[in-house]
């Protein structure tokens, strides 16, 4: 198992160099000019040349982006065009709301979600699987932004219970920390709890059929044991699966919460410094976002091995 | 549904909410009445107020740095760190003189070659103190406390331009960090403002932090906005970005802001029903709404073409598109000028006024010889003001029978395409929509959009020897009826050549919590004299 994590993380790295051309290629061959940006409106052509020189942006492309390689390999993701601030350091300031952001979802996700689903199936046909799968459904159909906007107006502006806005590091303590992801959580959970409600539901449906539950049912197993210990293991795989995608998709999903929510985390920073044309944030984000996508995949991969252990690599 | 109806719609459900009196626990407020929290125009993304000029960094930079005069509500310069000015009979030698005491937040003492060097760095950057390099013989220090600028000729405006509130603003930084290349950007920002800047809690983006500078000595004058008494009376100032309107008009109705900069306008009915907010306009010399035609290529390098627009196009079309329904927020602009203050003139500004006169524009711009080409409109759709200025821009086109190429975009895309030169076919552009601060069109002093020198003119590179003529006479004049007289013939003649369309001037609101008290209004949030109670 060990060689082959390795072996996987290896194998991941010219995929990672890729991405990492492509979204260099693309910055550059996309318009807009960060100098301009920088410079300002009173600024003239003479100004917006110098800032680029100051920039290094007027070397050619395949000097910009062999030093930004060979800083990589160094590891040194560069320094910020606008605030002249480290990426790494900037990056460093907002993974904790973003890792903090994207936890309290996934936990959310899985204890509502995942116990949905396996009532819906248990339940299949009845009046509670209705409900739940259209719960599912208002879920997976309304915008992160107006579950945001109607959670606030509930929960921070009419009955003063949570802060509409803003983020409190957990090393100022839990309670301080947790109020602040309340709220996004949920309304950032939404479609990954409909999302893996009915993906549970439907691999439960499927399980229920074969012939060992009947066999449990024939034993005289108790409902609880049948769902939550021969049924729900046996479905565990493709739940994973989309948990795991989950957790990919979360970080499209943060861009949008943590502007409603103003939490300053990775997705503000990435739509900040695509508008600024900040490129080597741009990059530096890209690469990380590559290696999280990879790194979920392994993950998955490696828990397949622990919820069946049929699968072997 | 859009985002924006939804969070109209909700803010409005909880503004009624609060003051209807409901009250819970509550997890989010508490914060100490000491620290006053801010919502500001936009995110404090670098903070170098010479290497980059966005409002944003001026206002921040204002709490940090201070300048030897600053401008005053009556838009007149004062003695800020200057204790004394002399200039001898002919203008061209001017002896400054340091008031004592003064110190930077390192604890060094503020001394003329910081000055020095500090001046020297603006002036390679801003477009009165290219003026002023251009006749410079020698900046020197005299002493500790004294310096001396000698000049080639005289500049009338030397104070003025000390002073004045434009971006780049003349902070004064030690020596060590002023002798910086002004093309690139500072890394510590030492100043000796009453403010220092907690860099640690620097947050790009999201968050700055500013604390009281225990040692600075304001003067003794009343405050009036850069000018006077600068006496802090919070021991932080919290600068909180919040990207999305919705969350900011919460947060201070909530109480976890103070003070919001600039609400958009559809929150404004909201945030007045709230019992606990004041709300008022915030900076009474507003805003210029603009597009700009580009002279070099076909068809608006004819002047009846850009005529032609300018008698068809309605300011208040624009101004409703802008601000809605609130009449008081905007006035048409017959002009270039900024409405209210002592230079303002609507002289020649007949094209613009009574009503538009589609059919006479149509025959003007068949007579330019206009057939049927594409213009390209590029509209930054980013930016709400630009974008509800191309929405109308592009109707007006329609109407007169134009074939417009509209290119919506985003506002980075936009700063570098109107840099282009080429032909709109090649990646150039033949219109795009702007707006001015007020404070800058008061005089042509950091008035770039006015200017009319060809190439050397701002995006759409107008060339208009009228209007330059009298900028330079305006630039000469002695007293205020001379500069009058200038500006008169200056908006004239722009107009005659349609240096740029002026769409209209708005106002925009500022809105805080009650407990706070001493905001004023001005071109830039001032943090001065503005208390909390708990």
């Amino acid at each position: 198992m060990l060689s082959y994590i390795l072996r996987r993380i290896v194998s991941t790295l010219p995929v990672m160099a890729i991405v990492a051309l492509f979204v260099f290629s693309l910055l550059y061959i996309a318009p807009g000019d960060p100098a301009v940006v920088i410079a300002g409106d009173q600024a003239s052509p003479e100004d917006v040349e110098r800032i680029r020189q100051g920039l290094g942006l007027d070397r050619p492309f395949l000097i910009q982006f062999g030093s930004w390689v060979w800083r990589i390999l160094h590891g040194d993701l560069g320094t910020s065009i606008f605030t002249n601030l480290p990426v790494s350091a900037m990056i460093g300031q907002r993974l904790g709301p973003t890792l903090s952001l994207m936890t309290v979802t996934l936990l959310l996700t899985i204890v509502v979600a995942v116990p949905l689903g396996v009532v819906a199936a248990w339940k299949a046909g009845s009046f509670i699987d209705r409900a739940i799968m259209a719960f599912a459904v208002f879920g997976f159909s309304l915008p992160v932004f107006v579950v945001g906007y109607v959670l606030a107006y509930v929960f921070a502006l009419e009955l003063e219970w949570l802060p509409v806005q803003g983020y409190t590091p957990l090393t100022e303590g839990f309670w301080p920390w947790l109020p602040n992801l309340i709220l996004p959580s949920i309304a950032l959970g939404c479609v990954y709890i409909a999302l893996i409600a009915r993906i549970t539901r439907a691999t439960m449906l499927e399980v229920l059929q074969q012939d060992y539950i009947r066999t449990a049912r024939a034993k005289g197993l108790g409902q609880g044991g049948i769902l939550f210990v021969h049924a729900l293991k046996n479905a565990a795989v493709p739940i994973v699966t989309v948990i795991g995608i989950g957790i990919a998709l979360l970080i499209g999903g943060a861009v949008v919460t943590e502007s409603v929510f103003a939490i300053p985390g990775l997705g503000r920073l990435t739509i900040d410094a695509i508008l600024r044309r900040d490129y080597p944030v741009i990059q530096g984000i890209v690469l990380l976002f590559s290696f999280v996508y990879v790194l979920v995949n392994l993950m998955i991969d490696v828990v397949y091995t622990l919820v069946d252990p049929r699968i072997r690599y | 549904m859009d985002r924006r109806t939804v969070l109209k719609g909700l803010a409005g459900a909880g503004g009624l909410a609060l003051s209807g009196g409901l009250s819970a626990p509550a997890i989010a407020q508490g914060a100490s009445a000491r620290t006053l929290r801010f919502v500001p125009q936009a995110n404090l993304a670098n903070f170098d107020p010479i290497w980059g000029t966005q409002y944003v960094v001026r206002n921040a930079a204002a709490l940090v740095w201070d300048t030897l005069y600053g401008v005053d509500a009556k838009l007149q310069p004062q003695r800020q760190m200057v204790e004394s000015e002399e200039t001898t009979d002919d203008g061209k030698t001017w002896t400054f003189k340091l008031r004592p005491g003064l110190k930077f937040h390192d604890g060094e003492p503020v001394l003329s070659k910081d000055v020095v060097a500090s001046l020297s760095r603006w002036a390679a950057r801003d477009p009165m103190g290219l003026m002023i390099l251009a006749i410079q013989q020698e900046l020197t220090p005299v002493d500790d406390r004294t310096f001396k600028w000698v000049l080639k000729q005289p500049f009338p405006k030397m104070l003025y331009a000390l002073a004045k509130n434009n971006a780049p603003c003349s902070f004064i930084m030690p020596e060590r960090i002023a002798k910086t290349d002004p093309f690139k950007q500072i890394t510590e920002y030492v100043g000796s403002g009453p403010m220092k800047f907690a860099k640690s809690e620097w947050v790009p983006g999201a968050k700055s932090v500013f604390e009281k500078f225990t040692d600075y000595v304001p003067r003794q004058e009343k405050a009036s906005w850069l000018a006077g008494g600068k006496n802090i009376l919070v021991d932080r100032v919290e600068w909180l970005v919040m990207p999305d309107p919705a969350t900011a008009a919460a947060a201070l109705q909530n109480g976890e802001v103070d003070w919001w900069e600039n609400p958009i306008s559809d929150l404004v009915p909201v945030l007045k029903k709230n019992k606990n907010i004041s709300v008022d306009i915030g900076d009474p010399l507003g805003n210029i709404g603009s597009f700009r035609m580009n002279h070099l290529h076909p068809p608006f390098n004819n002047v009846k073409a850009r005529r032609a627009v300018l008698m068809a196009l309605s300011q208040e079309d624009y101004m409703r598109a802008l601000v809605g329904d609130d009449d008081t927020l905007w006035k048409p602009l017959p002009g270039f000028f900024t409405p209210d203050t002592p230079l303002y003139t609507e002289l020649g500004g007949e094209i613009l006024k009574g009503k538009r006169d589609l059919d006479a524009a149509k025959k003007l711009l068949a007579e330019s010889g206009y057939s049927g080409q594409p213009v390209t409109c590029v509209v930054a759709q980013d930016q709400s003001i630009t974008k509800a200025q191309g929405d109308v821009t592009a109707d007006l086109l329609k109407k007169l029978g134009m074939n417009v190429d509209f290119v919506a975009t985003d506002w980075g895309t936009v700063g570098a395409r109107r840099a282009m030169k080429t032909p709109p076919g090649q990646g150039g552009w033949n219109m795009f929509h702007s707006w001015h601060a007020g404070a800058d069109c008061i005089n042509p002093a950091a008035y770039t959009a006015i200017r009319a020198n060809g190439d050397k003119a701002w995006f759409g590179w107008p060339n208009s020897p009228n209007t330059e003529k009298e900028i330079t006479a305006w630039f000469d004049a002695k007293n205020l009826e001379e500069e009058k007289a200038a500006i008169g013939q200056v908006n004239k003649a722009a107009l005659e050549d349609v240096v740029y369309a002026p769409t209209g001037f708005f106002l925009t609101y500022t809105a805080w919590r009650k407990n706070v008290s001493g905001i004023t209004k001005g071109p830039l949030p001032f943090f001065w004299n503005v208390s909390k109670s708990a």
